[in-house]
Order: structure tokens, then sequence, then C-alpha cells
């Protein structure tokens, strides 16, 4: 028992994986700024295009050229959504249906127990209910959030990302990555600046 | 497509969020806080006392609970149908108003909430209407509109702030970065938490722009069944101005003008007391005032088709009931004030800010007397044996009343003070593609 409270707390608590990659003195990857969207989207073709595979691009608002280039479908989360909609509507109203007509039926007055129009609008509420909570939660859990802090929050300038800025950042654990690869390629496509994320 | 320069700065919003509170805001805050505490002594004597402080006896089983209720719901469906559309089209309003549109919907839907709760009458009971085992093995009746109300209320509740706290998770974020680069990073973290570690990841925006709108698209049903929940709680009743199946439309249609006013009133509050006057720009006002033009349009076919099919049918006891509820100065004035006022607004010189408060707030007003037309003057008929008096509100329900507006002004302000009352990302956003159909043509 101990040791398996042990192993949890040392679950719960452990660094992020990221984090434990980047252990100094490797860097956590090279970033580059860029000016508007369309040079990253450019930055972000050419880097697929050049066989970069572990890279990100941020962004202040959504450019989904960019996300399309980089292979990101958000297709999932309205299936996610719509399917959990559809099965919890069936759950609520085979729920009802079961505990009025089978577990407990109640005469009222002669009604027939299966009264499937009275049914009808607590399952709709309830799967339009579960179906918004799923497109939420499957959005968040296909990003990796909540995340308490990712390496790229160290990078020089990154906080304006949320303001006014555009940057692709290489991680390290690209398989093509080095310090010297990544600055060369990321000036190649004419940023503001380049720079090595520090460890954090 | 290039777009040289970089997104415009939406610092001045960010600004109005992390300033310090001026006199105008701590009066306001003030205000609104002295109503919050005559809500909770409102609510604490009807809990302590019981139902037995207001003024409703039979007939009139229901009369400022439910008028409260079915008026805090239309405002609430209003403006977040009003929200979930703009998100939906993708039109330019949306950046400016929608997100306190959905801000005005979720304090209007926490107002409704508190009143079925509380005319329960045992509302420490309320979990009875949750199906979960209980040790008498009983359950609720699924065929009670009780059941479908706790159903809708919660669901609506918890969509509406769903739908509010997607959209505002990356301007969380924004607020976090500048905190912290100014050093606060107690505030930072304030904010990084419900923030829930953004980093505006390219990939991250491309699945959260699907889940808003997908949230956005499941607002509309659940609208259509919070306001048609209600009204069928009147429609199952045998009173024979509340048995008829147009009801639910009666409420979703007159709900409209309630909504648009208190969100039209609200932008001109955004305009002026948060100096927002370029995100709230005067194309933004004027869209909004032609729709609660439109809205009184729709509301108006509605009460005519009420007037038409109470008068023309020959049932004479819904006639009657109807004819007595004309009789009453109620019913009128609603359709003047929600209505016909309105229509003002199709003058271009009238749709001015100092104008757009009274008509918003008159719009709002004249809907709440069309349901107490519906509620009280609906019932003034009773056919019961025995001699009724008039519903008369008591001093608690007054209380309520005004606590649960004092309630909604209290959560818009906080929700001023502290987040983006504009949305940032949309902002940004908008400004890039307007960029992109300028160069294109």
């Amino acid at each position: 028992m101990k040791r398996v409270l042990g192993a949890a707390l040392y679950w719960l608590l452990r660094r992020p994986r990221a984090a434990e990659v980047v252990l100094p003195p490797r860097g956590a990857g090279t970033i580059a700024e860029f000016h508007d969207a369309d040079a990253l989207t450019e930055a972000v073709r050419a880097a697929r295009a050049e066989g970069w595979t572990r890279f990100e691009a941020y962004a202040p608002h959504p450019v989904p050229d960019a996300a399309e280039a980089m292979g990101i479908h958000a297709a999932p989360v309205g299936w996610i959504a719509a399917g959990a909609g559809v099965a919890a509507m069936a759950g609520a109203y085979g729920l009802t249906m079961y505990l009025s007509v089978v577990d407990y039926p109640v005469n009222v007055g002669g009604r027939p127990p299966h009264a499937w129009p009275v049914y009808l609008p607590a399952a709709y509420i309830v799967g339009v209910l579960v179906a918004a909570l799923a497109a939420l939660l499957s959005m968040l859990w296909l990003n990796g959030l909540p995340r308490l802090h990712h390496p790229v929050f160290a990078a020089r300038g990154f906080l304006r990302a949320s303001e006014d800025r555009f940057f692709l950042w290489i991680s390290p654990d690209d398989p093509m990555h080095t310090p010297e690869g990544a600055q060369r390629f990321l000036r190649s496509q004419a940023p503001l600046r380049v720079s090595e994320v520090p460890p954090s | 497509m290039s777009t040289d320069t970089p997104p415009p700065s939406t610092a001045r919003v960010a600004e109005a969020a992390l300033r310090p509170l001026g006199w105008g805001g701590w009066l306001g805050f003030a205000l609104a806080g002295t109503g919050v505490v005559v809500l909770a002594i409102a609510v604490a004597r009807l809990l302590w006392v019981g139902i037995g402080v207001w003024g409703n006896n039979i007939p009139h089983v229901w009369g400022f609970d439910l008028i409260a209720y079915a008026w805090w719901i239309g405002v609430a469906n209003a403006a977040s149908l009003f929200a979930a559309v703009l998100v939906l089209r993708r039109h330019g309003l949306r950046t400016a108003v929608n997100r306190f549109a959905e801000a005005a919907a979720l304090a209007a839907v926490l107002a409704a909430a508190l009143y079925p709760i509380l005319h329960l009458g045992r509302p420490w009971l309320f979990y009875w209407t949750l199906p979960y085992p209980s040790t008498w093995g009983l359950w609720p009746q699924f065929g009670s509109t009780l059941v479908w109300d706790f159903w809708g209320i919660s669901a609506h509740v918890l969509v509406t702030s769903m739908f509010w706290y997607v959209g505002l998770i990356p301007d969380l974020a924004t607020l976090r970065d500048r905190a912290a680069r100014r050093g606060r990073i107690g505030l930072a973290r304030a904010y990084g938490l419900p923030a829930l570690g953004w980093r505006g990841s390219v990939a991250h925006w491309h699945r959260h722009q699907a889940a808003y709108r997908m949230v956005a698209a499941l607002v509309l049903p659940l609208l259509l069944s919070a306001q048609t929940v209600v009204a069928l709680e009147f429609a199952v009743t045998v009173v024979a101005d509340w048995h008829q199946a147009r009801l639910p439309l009666h409420f979703i249609a007159t709900g409209l003008p309630s909504g648009l006013g208190i969100v039209l009133a609200l932008a001109v509050a955004l305009r002026h007391g948060l100096s927002l006057r370029e995100f709230v720009d005067r194309g933004d006002m004027d869209l909004l005032a032609r729709l609660l033009a439109a809205a009184g349009i729709a509301a108006l076919l509605a009460w005519m088709h009420e007037a038409g099919t109470a008068l023309l049918q020959e049932d004479g006891t819904t006639r009657d009931a109807f004819l007595v509820r004309l009789a009453g100065p109620a019913w009128w004035i609603a359709v003047v004030m929600s209505g016909l006022l309105p229509q003002l607004f199709w003058w271009q010189k009238l749709r001015r800010d100092l104008i757009f408060v009274p008509i918003g707030l008159l719009a709002a007003a004249g809907v709440w007397l069309d349901r107490w037309s519906l509620v009280v003057d609906g019932v003034s008929r009773p056919r019961v044996p025995f001699p009724v008096t008039a519903y008369a509100p008591s001093g608690d329900e007054w209380a309520l009343l005004l606590g649960s507006a004092s309630f909604f002004a209290f959560a818009l302000l906080c929700f001023g003070r502290f987040l983006p009352a504009v949305s940032m990302f949309e902002t940004r956003h908008e400004e890039s593609e307007q960029e992109l159909e300028e160069e294109e043509r």
C-alpha cells in the first residue's frame, strides 16, 4: 500500500516530461520571433518541407492556415462532442425509461408507464449539456491542457505571444535538432529575432 | 496574401481590466453590493419564515417569483442567442459585443436560477428532483415539469458558463502575460490558473476554435428548450389563459427585446464607463439598435397572435380570461414599451447613446410587464368558489426582485473589473482578416 501511494505521489509530483528532457546543459530548443501571421505560416510550411517534426507555432490569434500546414485537424473535437451528446441523450432517456417502467412503475390516472413524450425534454437537455461539456474537455485533452508549465515560457519575449507576436519553436526532442542547425533554418525564414530557449 | 502590419494592439482592453478602480467603479460596486446584501436578507427571511412572507395566495400561487424567473431566463436567452449567432456567423460585431453579451447571459441565468429553487417552499430539498438512489427507493416523477426545469436550468447555467469560459481562456492568458511583464506575479498566477497554461499554440487555437463554435452551436438548441420548459410549466396547468400550445413560442419571441435591450444599455455603459469606444463603435451600436427594433417586431407578432387566437376562438373561457388581461394596463404597456418603442431605432437620428439606455431598459421592463400580465392577470378569473383578493407583492418580494437585479449588476461589474470586456483575440483576428480582404480587392 505504501509503495503504491509512494508511486502515485511520485507520478503526481514529478516534473512534466518535457521539462525532464531539457535538463542543463542542453537548452530548451530554439525559437524565432515573427512580425505577422503570414511569415509564421510560411515558416511552418518550410519547416515541414525541410523535415522538422517536433516544432510548435504560437500566435496571439487563430491562424487556420498555419494549423493546416502543420497537419492539425479540429474535427475530432466535433466528433467527440457529437458522440458524447448522442450517448448522453440515449442514456438519459434509457435511465428515465428504466426507472419509470421497470424499477418503480407508478400508475398515475391509468396513464402508460412508458409515456415517451414527457421523457423527451430532459433527455434532449442532458444530451446538449453533455455535448457542450465534451467539446470543452476534449479540446483541453487533445491540447494537453491544463498544464502548469512549458519550457517555451522561458523564451525571450515570449510573453508577447499572447499579444502581438508570432513564434516558431523547435523542440530539442526533434531528431534533427542541434542548436546550430535549428538557428540556421530559423534565420533563413526572415524572423525578427532567433534565440535559444534557456532551460527553465 | 500578406499582412504587413502586426495585429492591432488590444492593450486598452487589457488595461481596463488591470488598472485601479476609479470613484465611479467604487460607487457602482457599493450600490450593487448593498443590493446583494438586501438579497441575502430577503433570502434568509424566506428560508427562516417560509413562503408566507410573499404576497401570493390562491389563486395567485405564482407571483413575483415566476415573473422574475421567466423574465431573467428571457434576458439570458436573448443575450446568449445574440452572442452565439455572432460567433457562428463570424460577424464583425462579435468582437465588440459577444463577450459581454455572454457575460450578461451568464449573470442573468444565475439570477434566474435563484427563483425556482427559492420558490420550492423547502429549497434545501431541491435535490429531490435528481434521480439519485435514495434510501426510500423512490425516483422523481419524470413526467413533471419540475424535473424538466431542474435539467433545463442546470444545463442552461453550465452551458452558458462554458460558452463564456471557453472564449475567455486565451484572453486570460493575455492578462496573465501582461501582469507577468509588469512583475505582478500574484496577479499573473490568479489569471494563469484559469488560463490553464494556454500558450497560444497554433494547433491549440485550431481545436479551440472548433470547440468554441461547437459550444456556440449547442447554445442554440438549449435556448429553445430553456424558454420552452418555462412556458410548458404554464401550459400544462388547467388555467384557461395558460393552457395553450402557443405559449413556448410566445415566451421565446417576447423574450428577445428584454435581452437585447439590456445588452444595448450595457454596451453604452462599456463605451463610456470603460472608455472602449473604438472597440464598441458606432456601427456596432447601430446594428444592435436595429436588432432590438427587429426583435420588437417579432414580439409584436407574438402579441398579435396571442390576441388573435384568444379573441377569435370559440371557447368562451379562454376568451374571457384574455379579455380580463386586456382590461389591465400591464399587457398594453408591455406592447408599447417592448414592441412599439424600439421601432424608433429604424430612424438613424434616434440611434444615439443617450436614447439607447432608456429605450433598451424600457424594452426590458416591458417584457417583465408581459410576464406580469400572464402570471398575475392571467388567473384573475380563477373560477373558484370563494371570493379572491387581488395579488399584491409584499416587501420581501420587492426586496428579492431588487436584490436579484443588484446581483446581476454586481456580477457584471466583477466581469468588467477583472476580465477583458471585449474579446481580445477575436479583435486581433478580425482586424487581420479585414486587412486581408482589403488587399485582395
